[in-house]
């Protein structure tokens, strides 16, 4: 790697009322670190640090700024304080809260609650494809709640992903955390920054003009960390499925293991084209909860249905 | 129809821009539209562009490829933005409704019908000479018609922004329209927000217009009045028309309307939204507030309080 990563402030240093007790991750925009407050609870704070513009060497506390990248480095901080004004409104059980904001070190600080815990990316990867139906369908629907509560607010999320939805260790309840990209859908509608997105959870929406982006988008990235929760991987990229796709659909990948309609609904979440997919959270939900089991009518297969068959198991 | 036609808004050194412009014609009608949202109230840039918009839509609707009356169109046309602002302030339940000026320029067989709500100007210029200008709705214009104060005084007034009809006020606007003014070979119709006129008078205008290019004279015109307006001028917006007679052919850069169908409509409107070349420049002040700002909100949303 060229380019040099910068330092975490140490262990125990005090910023404002909080004490730093370790850093918990270090993303290309922020570092994340885990403190004390004054009242001994802990929180997560949030620096505002970007790699490429700003530069902490080993036993620094203030970054080194220079003045060329002065400019560009207070444009990203407006993203950061929208991610804070977007995360400030909302008070949800199912969506991070954010506690303090505050300037110091010549840059920005979010504070958010911290609760023991792991992302569902953790979950996924210890439990390789053996993750429950009602484990899927309980984690999403609760985390529906919160995305619906963001969409309410005329908020997108935009980088939903199984690393970004956090599970509380006491009871699995999800919560919705990193609004990095979330942004305003309402006044403004070119991006502040370059595109930030995931592939394999990112919407084909959001490789094009993103004018199309809308709540269509975030489910486009639930679709794909269902599917993630089932295959153990992230899924083919939006990109690439527009030039080839060759995105198995749950439906035909996991058929007979899982209830047809939580299938139907990943690959309704899948579809690449943003008009055929739910387009609401609300409809999405409402599919999820329902959980009428059609009855199982068998039919005489007709000649072609049975060639279709025959097709479809050499196909497999 | 021929003329040649020019639009463009700058931010000047304003945190953004609230100024809208647009034009659009048809066979037989060309529609030009320039809106100064207020600042001092919210959303300032919301009320100019539903007022653009309004206006852009009802051409559209109505130029087939005429107006039957101009004037009517223009006062129907303004009245339904008025309206149009205050239902999008009601369905927002927005405490104060966004505002916005409006100066609206019809023009349809060299005939040029305007009407203009607030302080937007329109001028018209012959031989680089002015020769009308619209009135602002201003009080400061007003104390200036009555003596009471000169032109040195009211470029100084404290109320010089201080306008007395506007778009999405409580009030109905009052709309001021102009005389049928039948356009010569070579006049240049000016519609422009405080921005511009402000720093630069419409003589001077007049004179630089004079024979010149617009593409090329009306951003020198903004490039100037940018720099007169100096780090914290107001936005400046403009749409520009030379007209010219049907049946002289030069320049490469005007338009004709003669082949356009009957129900055509070529509108050029900027979609909303911020602008792509927008930069931000955050000052500490800015930094401070928008820290503020989450700070009240995280107060505001915290549960249990």
């Amino acid at each position: 790697m060229a380019q040099q990563a910068n330092q975490a402030l140490p262990n125990g240093y005090s910023l404002e009322e909080y004490v730093i007790d370790r850093q918990l991750s270090l993303g290309g925009f922020s570092i994340v670190y885990l403190a004390k407050g004054q009242d001994g609870v802990q929180v997560a704070i949030k620096e505002y640090l970007p790699n490429s513009l700003a530069l902490r060497n080993a036993g620094q506390i203030m970054p080194v700024i220079s003045a060329e990248h002065l400019g560009a480095f207070r444009y990203g901080m407006k993203c950061f304080f929208e991610e804070g004004r977007a995360l400030a409104k909302l008070s949800h059980p199912n969506v991070i809260r954010v506690l303090n904001f505050f300037r110091a070190n010549e840059t920005v600080y979010m504070v958010m609650e911290y609760e023991h815990g792991r992302t569902l990316q953790e979950y996924i990867q210890k439990h390789q494809g053996h993750i429950s139906e009602r484990f899927i369908r309980g984690v999403f629907t609760r985390m529906l709640n919160g995305l619906r509560e963001v969409h309410s607010h005329k908020l997108l999320h935009l980088d939903l992903k199984p690393s970004n939805i956090y599970l509380r260790a006491d009871n699995n309840a999800p919560v919705l955390i990193d609004f990095g990209a979330a942004r305003q859908t309402l006044l403004t509608d070119q991006p502040m920054l370059k595109p930030m997105y995931t592939p394999g959870f990112a919407s084909p929406e959001h490789y094009g003009s993103r004018n199309d982006l809308g709540p269509w988008s975030d489910i486009y990235s639930v679709g794909a960390s269902m599917y993630a929760c089932l295959a153990g991987n992230a899924p083919q990229a939006a990109d690439e499925r527009m030039k080839k796709d060759s995105l198995m659909p749950a439906m035909i990948r996991w058929d007979g293991l899982f209830s047809d309609r939580l299938l139907e609904i990943i690959d309704w979440c899948l579809n690449l084209n943003h008009l055929y997919r739910p387009q609401s959270v609300f409809a999405l939900q409402k599919v999820l909860v329902e959980s009428i089991t059609p009855p199982n009518v068998k039919t005489r297969p007709t000649w072609i249905n049975r060639f279709v068959d025959k097709l479809r198991k050499v196909d497999r | 129809m021929r003329f040649t036609i020019y639009q463009e808004s700058r931010q000047g050194g304003r945190a953004n821009n609230e100024d809208r412009t647009s034009y659009c014609y048809s066979r037989d009608a060309l529609l030009m539209i320039v809106a100064d949202g207020m600042g001092g109230h919210h959303y300032g840039e919301i009320a100019a562009q539903i007022a653009v918009q309004t206006l852009a839509d009802s051409f559209q609707r109505e130029a087939k490829p005429g107006l039957s009356d101009p004037f009517r169109f223009l006062q129907k046309a303004i009245n339904n933005a008025h309206h149009a602002i205050l239902d999008y302030s009601m369905r927002r339940q927005m405490k104060d409704s966004p505002r916005t000026t409006c100066v609206a320029c019809l023009i349809q067989d060299s005939v040029a019908y305007w009407a203009h709500a607030g302080d937007s100007r329109l001028f018209l210029m012959r031989n680089g000479r002015l020769i009308a200008q619209t009135r602002d709705h201003s009080r400061v214009r007003l104390l200036l018609e009555e003596g009471i104060i000169n032109e040195a005084q009211a470029a100084m007034h404290p109320d010089r922004n201080k306008i007395y009809s506007c778009l999405g006020g409580p009030a109905a606007p009052e709309i001021e329209f102009s005389r049928k003014t039948p356009l010569e070979h070579g006049d240049v119709l000016l519609l422009c927000t405080d921005g511009l006129w402000g720093v630069t008078s419409g003589e001077s205008m007049a004179i630089s217009l004079k024979g010149a290019n617009l593409l090329q004279a009306i951003p020198m015109l903004l490039a100037e009045a940018e720099v007169k307006g100096g780090t914290h001028g107001d936005n400046l917006s403009v749409v520009g028309v030379r007209w010219e007679d049907a049946y002289i052919d030069e320049a490469s850069s005007v338009i004709s309307t003669q082949t356009m169908a009957k129900n055509e409509v070529t509108t050029r409107l900027d979609q909303f939204g911020r602008n792509p070349a927008y930069k931000s420049d955050l000052s500490d002040e800015e930094i401070e507030r928008a820290i503020e700002e989450i700070r009240s909100a995280i107060e505001k949303y915290a549960p249990n309080k």
